[in-house]
Order: structure tokens, then C-alpha cells, then sequence
């Protein structure tokens, strides 16, 4: 499928007059990752607000991400084979750790971020005759290989001689009936249902968690959101970042932060952990997405960088200023410890 | 003495109940001699004598010890009877099957338990009623599987019936679903996809005219009054057996 998919709708380009209505609507819908797609823009108060997918948006959020190889390839719980030994020389060494970088900045790619899909309720016809003939809802799929997913046909006719089009749920059901794709069950698990969810949470599996969502829901489908921000809410909670760090998602979970202005926690772990340049990062992140606010104008204007910024932006934005204080303190403390040694 | 007057009031009572009861109660005589004519005494008995009836209620309380974890299976795995019995062992650790020669059939027995009946040398799980396999107590299925790979024990290793191990993997599967069980999760990469859902099959379509302005969908759906010259023509043509003219249906 993902192969097919390719000439059919890789960099899709929609057609001209819907491109227009797109970016004049507020297109919040349209914002997946494709360099021939058009990326909406949010327009408040006049200014172009940053998508997920710009550039400067992405580097930031990759260098607070980290990379971490040990991390990324570390040994999961499979069938156990013997271990393999190479001998190799300096220079293999190099290639050899080049090609991983590669490789780990590719599973490092970020989900994208959507938001909601607008829910399908279309009547397509109504042919009452066909009342009381039948007791069951018939669904009908367009099993055509070459067609992307979103441009499948499905209806639905209902007992009462109503036809029509499917919603995403049953759409999703059946696209996995037909076309399974791995890792996706055609009834989603238990898991993501909430007491099972909170079970799990608890124990600290977010980053098996959100990899199972993203391997059974679609981006913008509702479950898939609300499962990602109560994750987010947790780790917040629990201020257990660090877990997420080193993988895909925590891009993400950064931006959800940031757009909620709940930066407090991640800023005293990233302090905690003498991560100074991406305690830097995720203030200008802060800047960008609310240039209005208090502390940005004042960066603006001072051109501030390092410890400097990091006590502006506590000042004015910061609810925890007594804890973001204690961790500067400390992180100074060893910082002159160390450079008296 | 008792033996030989439940044989008498046996041979006395032969005419009067049926035979086929009686020869069923004859074999069940002698796999269990004293409990069957220790019960045949009493109906008999009652039959000749003028007493009331004794209370049905008499008979033995049977207590339930598998009804007692049914809610909570996992309460089993923290008793002290468990814990007297496989310490911290798992719960096949030790047992072994019977077969002939060195070499184990490659399959282990299909059931334990056939009807009120269990078999020779039950397996870990049936000779243990308390332990129910449920997707609840991950201990009990955790048991099951390797700790290094997450792999689900063959049961020629821990000796289970056929029956009893696809109830373990079907209760393992359910575990690892419900979120109980951790399991390597398999790395879905997303392919760049359009998601603008901007296509007709996922897009609002407007709905047809007739639809909104609630007009039936076909026009024949009500109806329509057919035009005069229909109606003189097959008047004519059946004027002979017109009845009384009814309106419109």
C-alpha cells in the first residue's frame, strides 16, 4: 500500500480553485508533511503563526530531542540469537556509525500533528421503498488496489433506505478489513480504553503506548489525539521526560507544552540535567508561537542569550519561578565548582 | 450388618421398583458399596415406615474453593497455602509427565479433565483447581513465558494439557490487549500521506436538491394523479365491469 501509494499521492497537490478556498478558510486541517503541499497558515492578529512542519519549528524541536544512539537501538525483549562480532577498522568504525546516525534520524522522524478531522455525515440518497426489506446495515467498499485510502469510496445502507457515507470509524474498519496494515487491529485494544489506559500510564509505558497509537490510529482521528494529550498530561504531571527523550515523540509533546504554556516542568528537568542550549531552544519556541507575550518582546529588544533569557522568560512567564530559581542556582553552583577545579 | 440387611431389603425390594433403576443401582453397588446402600436404606426405609418426611436440607454443604478467586484470581498467587506449596518457584517447576521411553510424546495429553473425570498425573493447572487461568493474574501468565524473550513457553517444557495452553496463550493475548502484559511494539513508520481529506469521498458533498427541499425521492414515492385521457381510455375499455367509482388510494 505505502509502496502504491507513491505515484498516486505522495506530494499530492490539490487542485487550483481548492487551494485558494484552503488557505482563505482557516486551514488548521491541512497541515501534513509534503514539500509539494501547501502549508496553511493560521492567521492571528496578522502575523503567519509557525506550523509543526516549518523548518525552524522542526530543527528546534530535533535538537531538544536529542540523539541519543545507545538509546534508539537499544536491545528489545525478541527471541534470543546468538551475538554477532565484527572486527573493523577505524575508518569502518566511522562509516559504520555514520550509517546509524542515518538510520536513527529516520526513526526519528516525528508524527505529524493534526488537528480533528471534521466527522462525515452525508446522505447520498434515500429510497424509502427499500424499508422493512431488510434488518441489517450493508456496507459497500471500493476494493480498487490503486486507490489511495482517503479517496475510497464507502457507503452505508441502512435499514430504513438511507444511503449514506460511511463515518471515519467504520471507514477505518473497513480499510483494515480489506487492506490490513501491520501493526493495526481492526478493533482497536482494550488498552486505549480509559481505566485500561491510566492502568498503564501509571506504570510509566508512554513511549510503548503512544507507538501502539500511532500504529492503530489515523493523525487526525480523534482517539489517536485524545490518547497523545492524555499521555502529555501524565508525563507533565509526573515531570518524566526524560523517558521520551531520544525518540519520535517527544517533538510532539514539546509542542503540545508549548502551545498550552505548560513549559515550567520541562524547563526544570532540561536545567536539571545541564541541557542548557535546549532550555535556550524551547524559549525561542515559546517566542515564536506567542510572539505577544511579555517575555519575548523584552528578548527582542535586549538580545539576551543563556542564563539570561532563561531568567527573563521566568520572570515574566513562568507560574513555578521559585523552582526554575533553585535549579539556575544549582546549575551555576556546579558550573563554578567545575571551573574552579 | 449393614451390608446384609441393605442385601436383604435389596432382594425384597426387587418386584417393586423398576429393573433397569435397580440394575444401574447394583453396578454403582459395587464401585462404591456402602455410600449407595447406605442411600438406598433410606428411601426404602421411608417407604415402610409412618414417619415424617426428614428435612431435604441434610445433605453436605460442598465448599466451593474455586468460587472464592473467581473475582480476584490473583488473590491465589499471595495465600500461604500457595506459597507452602511452589515457594517461589513457578507452578510447573517439577513436575513431570509420564510416557514410556526417554523421549516424550511431542504433543502433551489434549485435556485433563474429561466431564467429573481427571485424568492419571494431571497437569501443573488442572491438578490445582484454585489456579484459574484469567488475563487478570499476569503473575500466573507471566509464569508461562520466558522472562528474557517474552516468548510463550512450549508446553512440552511446563508439561500443560493441550487444552489448558491455548487457554494460557488465549488469556496472554488478552493481557498484552488490555494493557496488563508489556510486549515489544512494533515500529510503524508513517509514510507521507495526504491529510487533507479534500477528495469527494471524504469531503462534504452538498446534498441533492430533492433532498433538501423534502420532495420525495422518486416521484412516483406519492401519488400522481394520471393524465384525463388515460382515464377515459381505460374507462371505455372496461366499461362493462366498472364498479362503484372509489377516490384516490
Amino acid at each position: 500500500m505505502a509502496a502504491l501509494g507513491v505515484s498516486g499521492c505522495l506530494w499530492r497537490r490539490a487542485a487550483a480553485p481548492l487551494t485558494v478556498q484552503c488557505t482563505a478558510v482557516l486551514g488548521s486541517r491541512a497541515r501534513g508533511p509534503g514539500a509539494g503541499w501547501k502549508k496553511a497558515a493560521r492567521k492571528i492578529s496578522g502575523v503567519r503563526q509557525p506550523c509543526f512542519t516549518d523548518e525552524a519549528v522542526q530543527s528546534l524541536l530535533s535538537q531538544m530531542t536529542g540523539l541519543d544512539l545507545q538509546k534508539v537501538f537499544r536491545p528489545v525483549k525478541q527471541e534470543l540469537k546468538p551475538p554477532t562480532y565484527k572486527l573493523m577498522t577505524e575508518k569502518q568504525l566511522e562509516e559504520a556509525t555514520g550509517k546509524a546516525i542515518q538510520k536513527a534520524k529516520e526513526i526519528l522522524k516525528m508524527p505529524p500533528v493534526l488537528s480533528e478531522r471534521a466527522p462525515i455525515d452525508d446522505v447520498l440518497a434515500e429510497d424509502r421503498i427499500l424499508e422493512g426489506t431488510e434488518t441489517v446495515r450493508y456496507v459497500f467498499t471500493d476494493l480498487t488496489y490503486s486507490t489511495p485510502h482517503r479517496e475510497r469510496f464507502i457507503v452505508v445502507r441502512e435499514p430504513s433506505g438511507v444511503l449514506r457515507k460511511a463515518t471515519w470509524e467504520e471507514r477505518d474498519r473497513m480499510i483494515q478489513v480489506y487492506f490490513p496494515r501491520e501493526g493495526r487491529k481492526v478493533v482497536p485494544p482494550a488498552l486505549f480504553k480509559d481505566e485500561n489506559l491510566m492502568t498503564a500510564l501509571h506504570e510509566g509505558r508512554y513511549e510503548d503506548i503512544l507507538n501502539l497509537c500511532i500504529a492503530q490510529f489515523e493523525p487526525d482521528s480523534a482517539s489517536y489525539i485524545r490518547i497523545h494529550h492524555r499521555t502529555y498530561e501524565e508525563i507533565d504531571k509526573c515531570a518524566k521526560y526524560d523517558l521520551l527523550r531520544s525518540t519520535r515523540h517527544f517533538g510532539g509533546m514539546v509542542w503540545y507544552l508549548v502551545n498550552k504554556k505548560r513549559t515550567d516542568g520541562l524547563l526544570i528537568d532540561m536545567i536539571q540535567r545541564n541541557l542548557l542550549n535546549d532550555a535556550t531552544c524551547l524559549i525561542n519556541l515559546y517566542h515564536m508561537l506567542h510572539p505577544d507575550c511579555q517575555s519575548a518582546k523584552t528578548a527582542k529588544e535586549q538580545e539576551v542569550y543563556g542564563v539570561d533569557l532563561i531568567k527573563i522568560f521566568m520572570k515574566t512567564e513562568s507560574q513555578k519561578v521559585g523552582y526554575i530559581e533553585l535549579a539556575l542556582q544549582a546549575y551555576q553552583e556546579t558550573q563554578a565548582s567545575s571551573a574552579a577545579l | 450388618m449393614a451390608a446384609s440387611r441393605g442385601a436383604v431389603v435389596l432382594r425384597r425390594a426387587a418386584g417393586s421398583l423398576p429393573v433397569l433403576a435397580l440394575f444401574r443401582r447394583l453396578f454403582w453397588a459395587q464401585a462404591a458399596p456402602a455410600a449407595s446402600l447406605l442411600r438406598l436404606q433410606r428411601p426404602l426405609l421411608r417407604m415402610f415406615s409412618t414417619e415424617t418426611e426428614p428435612d431435604v436440607s441434610a445433605e453436605p454443604v460442598v465448599f466451593d474453593a474455586k468460587s472464592r478467586f473467581k473475582e480476584k484470581p490473583w488473590k491465589y498467587l499471595e495465600t500461604e497455602e500457595y506459597i507452602e506449596r511452589y515457594g517461589n518457584k513457578p507452578v510447573w517447576f517439577g513436575y513431570r509427565r509420564n510416557h514410556k521411553g526417554p523421549i516424550p510424546p511431542q504433543k502433551t495429553r489434549k485435556t485433563c479433565i474429561r466431564g467429573n473425570k481427571i485424568a492419571g498425573n494431571p497437569c501443573p493447572i488442572c491438578r490445582d483447581e484454585k489456579l484459574l487461568v484469567d488475563y487478570r493474574n499476569v503473575k500466573l501468565l507471566e509464569q508461562f513465558m520466558s522472562p528474557h524473550s517474552g516468548v510463550i513457553l512450549h508446553p512440552m517444557d511446563t508439561g500443560v494439557c493441550r487444552k489448558q495452553h491455548k487457554r494460557l496463550v488465549q488469556a496472554i493475548d488478552q493481557a498484552r490487549d488490555h494493557g496488563l502484559l508489556s510486549f515489544p511494539v512494533p515500529l510503524v513508520m508513517l509514510q507521507d500521506e495526504d491529510y487533507t481529506n479534500q477528495h469527494q469521498a471524504v469531503a462534504k458533498t452538498p446534498p441533492a436538491p430533492t433532498l433538501k427541499s423534502q420532495a420525495p425521492w422518486y416521484s412516483w414515492y406519492e401519488w400522481q394523479q394520471p393524465p384525463e385521457k388515460e382515464i377515459t381510455k381505460i374507462r371505455r375499455m372496461y366499461k362493462d365491469y366498472l364498479k362503484e367509482e372509489t377516490g384516490p388510494p
